[in-house]
């Protein structure tokens, strides 16, 4: 099929979870996707308002996408659950780059709301289709294989965090290498369920720290915001976990005893996992927010002190705050730190395993 | 049973003659001072917005008096104040404070009244027939002096600009509210009115100014209440500056029971079709709402807007980048101000007599 024309995805917010779904609808629909370059420097950051970093991130990306695409796709995402919603900085920031793009380029940015029903995906993306010119043909067959290609993206997406730099995680050509070293004896991820005391025992020190990452998916994998936190991780020797292992079932079930509901997807999904790892058999959580990320700013807290009423976890917790200042030094110091206190707790959990 | 409520504004004088009528015991926080929000800032993080860390400081301060019954009204998504009480509930569990909590349902649905009665019914043990029948009466009074409170603030926006002496009009305004808070009756609270209105009237004016009209836009809890804002409003007045504002308790009690006929929730109509043509759709809070009336008052020939919302307000950082915009398009000066726990009284008066500066020139170049 020949290219009807350039069509650019920013590399910032939701990027970082459906970028394979986005780049299959339009690739089969005949555009070519252009992606925004990773690495920003802080001096190179548009200051359009005064908001938090991933938004200033999603219009420095698209200031730098103007001149070089026909469209800017950036969806309005209002919400991405059948009940909850999503940020209120999300329905805005199709206008905020509109304006600071200054009407250079043409912005798609069709409402995402799944509130509406079981079809409303699928509605979307068909006028999104339209808009760009393809029949509702075109656009039902590159819908079905662009969920198909998510599917399977997904499937793979923890082995893909672990065993691939960051800067290749969303390159999608790239596959995911063969396990090496695990083939022999797999070793069973420990979120599942409470994990008995054995099976701690049974592990020897030197044996990779499992460490959940939890927070919004942009600030987990946006190296720009979060200084590859990943790469450190795994240098550590940690394994990293996300709240992807987990079905939205184990979440709710950690949110069934709030008094009032939380409302924000991802919110539900930073503390619904938040607690899940912290009462199985993981040996650290580390929560990833951004400065002036407003539910994070209030979930943090909620966090905290539910824990204490709740007497506290023998899982260790660290909570790293970003911002456009953050600098790669304090982190790695701060995750040194963090790897020698899981494994002064593991090595505490062995000696009173033994002595029973 | 001792009931209290969070300080916004006037809201206090009829929050308690609610209670009062009634018959109902409470206590009434003590006015929010620094110490308030210290406490609130101490018990919270960085990033919350302010009126969380406000509220949460007069809570801590009335349960320290002996309050146990906390009232606190309820929002809906999408911003943050929808979920203020149940965080601030595990922080007041966390800090071994008891308590009861009584959520006002945001909107009058059939699940919203069941909750209600849930959440009442241990209450409802501790009132006697007498407190249960005399409280739809309670509600008109509290309505009646919810009126009285905003139509003397709104003469005291109208009058400030000319008083001959600086600060007389906050005085006389402090005294006329004291006098409806005092009354016990409705006929005392229509008279209360009548005395207030003709004390604002009678002071000293001069007459021969020729204020300046500014709208005061942005979250609601910034816009009414002077603590939060370091009485933006009354020093806007006193450098001569007539200032208007939509957000009352009465347009948002209107709008949550849905009587869009008043005029004043039409107005938030006109304006949320205005802020159409920056944001495509309804970002929640007041954020449209602000858009839309920058547009209408620079129509309607206002010389400036004032936009006031706390610190990381989720849904006021995106209408802050776009009114950047609305006050270049439509030619009119638009000062934002961001509020947070710092000290920075000194600093709001220095911008907004620049702020005012910035119209008079404006005005002489016209």
């Amino acid at each position: 099929m020949e290219e009807k024309g350039c069509l650019g995805i920013p590399r910032a917010l939701m990027f970082y979870r459906y970028f394979p779904f986005w780049r299959t609808f339009f690739e089969r629909l005949g555009w070519k996707v252009v992606v925004s370059d990773g690495t920003i420097r802080r001096e190179k950051i548009v200051f359009f308002e005064d908001s938090c970093l991933p938004m200033k991130l999603l219009v420095t990306h698209a200031v730098q996408l103007r001149e070089k695409v026909d469209h800017l796709f950036i969806p309005r995402l209002v919400s991405i659950h059948r009940t909850y919603i999503m940020c209120p900085k999300f329905r805005g920031a199709p206008d905020v780059v509109r304006l600071a793009t200054e009407g250079k380029v043409s912005v798609i940015d069709e409402t995402i709301d799944l509130r509406k029903g079981g079809l409303s995906l699928l509605q979307s993306f068909l006028k999104i289709g339209e808009k760009l010119g393809s029949t509702r043909q075109e656009g039902k067959k590159a819908f079905r294989e662009a969920e198909h290609s998510f599917n399977g993206f997904q499937r793979g997406w923890v082995d893909r965090i672990n065993q691939l730099p960051t800067r290749h995680l969303f390159e999608m050509d790239i596959p995911i290498p063969a396990q090496r070293s695990r083939q022999g004896c797999p070793e069973p991820y420990m979120v599942q369920g409470a994990t008995s005391s054995v099976e701690v025992g049974g592990k020897e020190i030197g044996a990779p720290l499992h460490v959940a990452l939890i927070g919004h998916p942009y600030n987990l994998f946006d190296a720009d915001i979060n200084k590859d936190i990943l790469s450190l991780a795994k240098n550590l020797g940690m394994k990293i976990l996300t709240s992807d292992l987990l079905t939205e079932k184990e979440i709710d079930q950690e949110l069934s005893d709030l008094s009032k509901e939380i409302y924000w997807s991802s919110g539900r999904e930073i503390v619904g996992s938040l607690f899940h790892f912290l009462s199985s058999g993981v040996d650290g959580v580390v929560f990833l927010t951004s400065f002036k990320c407003g539910i994070d700013a209030l979930l943090q807290e909620f966090i905290k002190r539910r824990l204490k009423v709740r007497g506290g976890s023998s899982i260790p917790l660290l909570i790293l705050s970003f911002d456009e200042h953050t600098g790669r030094e304090g982190l790695t110091t701060r995750l040194e730190a963090f790897r020698d206190v899981m494994e002064e707790q593991k090595r505490l959990q062995i000696a009173k395993c033994k002595r029973m | 049973m001792k009931v209290t409520f969070p300080h916004l504004g006037s809201m206090h004088i009829f929050c308690k003659a609610i209670a009062e009528t009634a018959g109902i015991p409470y206590i009434v926080p003590p006015e929010t001072s620094r110490k308030t929000l210290t406490l609130g800032v101490l018990h919270s993080n960085e990033s919350i917005c302010l009126p969380f860390k406000i509220i949460l400081g007069n809570f801590i301060e009335a349960l320290q008096m002996g309050a146990d019954t906390i009232v606190m009204v309820g929002s809906g998504p999408p911003c943050r104040l929808g979920l203020y009480d149940l965080v601030q509930r595990v922080i007041l569990e966390e800090m071994g404070l008891h308590y009861r909590w009584l959520t006002i349902p945001p909107r009058l649905t059939w699940q919203a009244i069941w909750k209600n009665h849930e959440e009442t019914k241990e209450l409802r043990k501790e009132l006697s027939a007498k407190n249960i029948l005399l409280f739809p009466y309670g509600l008109w009074m509290g309505w009646k002096k919810m009126i009285a409170c905003e139509t003397l603030e709104q003469l005291a926006m109208k009058v400030r600009p000319m008083e001959s002496e600086k600060g007389e009009t906050q005085r006389r305004l402090k005294k006329a509210l004291s006098w409806v808070d005092e009354a016990k009756t409705p006929r005392a609270v229509e008279e209360a009115i009548r005395k207030g209105e003709s004390l604002l009237q009678d002071m000293k004016q001069d007459h021969s100014r020729i204020p300046f009209k500014v709208a005061i836009v942005g979250e609601l809890y910034t816009v009414m209440d002077p603590h939060i804002n370091r009485g933006v409003e009354q020093k806007l007045g006193e450098l001569g500056v007539e200032v208007t504002r939509t957000s009352w308790f009465s347009t948002h009690i209107l709008r949550t029971l849905r009587k869009n006929k008043a005029d004043q929730a039409s107005e938030r109509v006109r304006f949320f079709e205005a802020s159409k043509a920056y944001l495509g759709y309804d970002v929640g809070a007041e954020c449209n709402v602000s858009i839309g009336e920058a547009i209408w008052r620079s129509k309607e020939g206002y010389d400036g807007v004032v936009h006031l919302m706390p610190f990381a307000c989720m849904p006021e950082t995106t209408a802050s980048g776009i009114l950047n915009k609305v006050g270049k398009d439509w030619d009119i000066p638009i000062l934002t101000l961001i509020l947070d726990e710092q000290e920075i009284e000194g600093r709001i008066q220095t911008l907004l007599e620049a702020f005012v500066e910035m119209l008079e020139w404006k005005r002489r170049a016209a």
